[in-house]
């Protein structure tokens, strides 16, 4: 348990998404830093500057006013002395004190010194960097870490005087500063990463919760359903889907079980049945009877047939793959002559059907319409007790032709009213297979239809169904491509 | 015409001969070798001879060779998509009808067959009364033209087609227009079995297959008019098949 939360851990997409954004952060405020750090450096080297420029100035001027006499060299040296412990830092010690040179070049005399020993490191390296008049600039000296700020005044042709000074404090300065910029950039650097791995984290724990329900949801138990989430976010919408998915499946599997239930009974007893049928054929002698029972065979293999068709037909609706040939049909003509040929059958059994029927064109299939509402009539034959009144009628209502079926028999049984449309359902004492009205209910959800069944409170029953109408009159549309009379808009 | 007067033992497999006196070919391509032998056992019977192949490309063999009347074929051929084997035969120069024999039974299909060469289409499973019907029909459908009668007799039933009467013996039978037609189209087909499918194609032009004795009952009507007490019974049931209309 504990591995798989540590491999999971390991294996979380929060790690490469949380890296990109890291990066980016990373060198964000690394330049962020850098140009804070270059504007304080070049700030506190002015700062020094200034200073070297105007000490600078004063001892040349000390330099010049001072009588040139024995005491010239001492004075000018305390002066510079004096200059030079301005700048020093307390906190600095040893070498680092001694960061302020003084050098006065004069023709014929000794260079007046004033700063660390030894004093030939620093006169070399003044006079190979060939300064010019008044300008500060980087002087490195052989065993000083850090350059020299050297500025230099001249004086006279022969000599002149020159400043140094290695900002010490300075440059401590910008090292303490570049640490913390480093400490702030790093701190920074990994709370932002942190940051965005957690919110990463989070939201892809949700997938992976998903991920688990899902998984857990076998075939057994098809009735768990994802947590949908306060929020309507992507992954909120991803349960959503799921769930949908799932409904879509749970019922599908519940028809494949229906089917194959029915299958394994609807369609083995008719086989079984005439299989018995042969195997008395194939044991009498009597040609009569013989014909008889093989006879009696081919009719079962029929309805067996049948049934076939239509549960393919059934297969094919529920794919949507049911091949509709749309054409506008006088739905009137299509209903007449079924009624027609239907009305000995219903004499037989005592039935008065009566029609109310009205020019409607509707945008149908033909041979499907045909089928669809034989079906219906074969249910009011095969289901009705004898000497009932059976009422067609038609009916516009909006953009929809509505087909209303009456009778005065016992009414759908109740347990079965709200189930009648699925396949395989059927009555008790029902001798169909229990496809035809499972049948009516796909052809006009095809054709983009409704169909409703009902028992009303005087008796009997009511099946109430409803097709889109054509939008091109049925005349028209043999003419060719015209304006439609009529749109839905 | 109505071969009328034919009568035969066994109207299931009744013979037909399309012209009396020559043999009539037939190549049947079916690759379910049970359909196969009964197609072939049950056209030899009706007096057809019969050439059989299990797959397109003997079926194109036998083709090669010989001068068919007729071809049955089904699609769903072991090598080749039947409506190939149906273009290679045309584009052989046969001209012969071509019945399809399907197990798909869209209407798209069925489109798809006729436009490719095909005559009729058949799905299975059918009954083989009324393959042989269609197959008559085929074949009689090319070289003799049929005349329009006016009347149709039947031993001594006949029918005004004009003015749309049947009487029997003389006397005027009282039919609606729905029982004319039917009658009409069992005295066409006189002597030979039609089906419950064939007649709601052919009578009322609806490819249904009612779950209730729809037809039962409308031919039950018609008989009663039709063989009246005493007379001799014309419309017979044959069990499992469908109807004929004959005497005795």
């Amino acid at each position: 348990m504990f591995s798989g939360k540590r491999n999971a851990l390991r294996d979380s997409a929060a790690w490469r998404i949380a890296a990109w954004p890291a990066v980016a952060f990373a060198v964000g405020v690394a330049l962020a830093l850098s140009i804070m750090y270059f504007f304080i450096a070049r700030d506190i080297r002015a700062r020094s500057d200034a200073w070297l420029s105007g000490e600078a100035e004063t001892l040349a001027d000390v330099s010049a006013k001072t009588p040139r006499d024995s005491l010239y060299g001492r004075l000018v040296e305390e002066v510079a002395e004096l200059a030079t412990h301005e700048v020093s830092d307390p906190s600095l010690t040893g070498q680092q004190q001694n960061s302020v040179f003084f050098l006065q070049m004069q023709p014929n005399e000794q260079p007046i010194w004033v700063g660390p020993a030894p004093k030939e490191r620093f006169i070399q390296a003044i006079q190979s960097a060939q300064l010019a008049h008044g300008t500060p600039e980087n002087v490195h000296v052989d065993g000083w870490k850090l350059p020299f700020r050297v500025v230099y005044h001249a004086r006279d042709s022969a000599g002149g005087i020159y400043l140094g000074f290695a900002d010490l404090s300075g440059a401590k300065m910008l090292d303490r500063l570049a640490e913390r910029c480093l400490l702030v950039w790093g701190i920074t650097v990994v709370l932002g990463f942190l940051i965005t791995w957690l919110a990463a984290y989070g939201t892809l724990s949700r997938v992976e919760r998903i991920s688990d329900t899902v998984s857990r949801i076998g075939s057994d138990d098809l009735s768990s359903r994802l947590p949908e989430g306060p929020y309507p976010d992507e992954i909120s919408r991803l349960s959503k889907t799921f769930n949908k998915m799932l409904d879509r499946i749970q019922s599908s599997v519940h028809q494949l079980r229906v089917l194959t239930d029915s299958v394994a009974h609807d369609m083995k007893s008719p086989v079984t049945s005439i299989r018995g049928t042969l195997e008395v054929a194939l044991a009498q002698t009597d040609r009569a009877q013989l014909q008889e029972r093989v006879a009696e065979a081919i009719e079962g293999l029929d309805r067996l047939s049948e049934m076939l068709n239509t549960t393919l037909d059934l297969a094919e609706a529920d794919a949507g793959a049911l091949p509709l040939q749309k054409e506008p049909i006088e739905l009137a003509g299509i209903i007449q002559p079924l009624v027609d040929l239907y009305q000995p059958a219903m004499d037989e059994r005592g039935h008065r059907v009566t029609t109310q029927l009205q020019p409607i064109v509707v945008d149908a299939d033909r041979s499907l319409l045909n089928r669809m509402i034989a079906n219906l009539l074969d249910n009011e034959v095969a289901h009705l007790p004898p000497g009932c009144d059976i009422n067609i009628a038609m009916q516009a209502r909006g953009q929809e032709a509505g087909i209303i079926i009456t009778d005065n028999g016992s009414g759908f049984p109740p347990e079965l009213l709200s189930r009648a449309f699925e396949r395989f359902v059927k009555g008790e004492h029902s001798t169909g297979h229990g496809l035809g009205l499972a049948f009516v209910q796909a052809v006009v959800t095809a054709h983009g239809g409704t169909v409703v069944l009902s028992n009303p409170t005087g008796g009997g029953a009511v099946i109430s169904l409803s097709i889109p109408m054509a939008l091109v009159p049925v005349e028209k549309s043999r003419e060719g491509p015209q304006k439609p009379a009529f749109s839905l808009h | 015409m109505p071969e009328t007067g034919v009568t035969c033992d066994n109207a299931y497999i009744c013979p037909i001969l399309v012209r009396p006196g020559s043999v009539v070919r037939l190549l049947v391509v079916e690759d379910d070798s049970a359909i196969l032998d009964f197609l072939k056992r049950g056209l030899t019977e009706s007096g057809y001879q019969v050439d059989t192949a299990r797959d397109g490309k003997s079926a194109q063999a036998l083709a090669a060779d010989a001068v068919y009347d007729g071809f049955i074929i089904d699609l769903g051929l072991p090598d080749m998509d039947g409506l190939d084997l149906i273009g290679r035969c045309r584009a052989q120069g046969h001209t012969a009808p071509v019945l399809i024999l399907s197990a798909r039974r869209s209407v798209d299909e069925r489109v798809r067959g006729l436009e490719q060469g095909g005559d009729d289409y058949l799905t299975k499973p059918f009954a083989l009364a009324e393959l042989v019907a269609r197959l008559r029909n085929l074949l009689r459908r090319g070289p003799t033209p049929q005349q329009e009668a006016l009347r149709l007799h039947v031993a001594d039933l006949e029918l005004d087609l004009v003015r749309r009467e049947a009487r029997r013996g003389g006397q005027l039978l009282q039919l609606t227009t729905q029982e004319f037609s039917l009658l009409e189209y069992l005295v066409r087909n006189a002597g030979r079995v039609v089906t419950r499918t064939m007649i709601l194609d052919e009578v009322w032009h609806m490819h249904i297959d009612p779950a209730t004795n729809v037809v039962e009952v409308q031919i039950y009507r018609l008989r009663k008019k039709v063989d009246e007490d005493g007379k001799p019974p014309l419309i017979h049931t044959i069990r499992g098949v469908g109807y004929v209309l004959r005497e005795a």
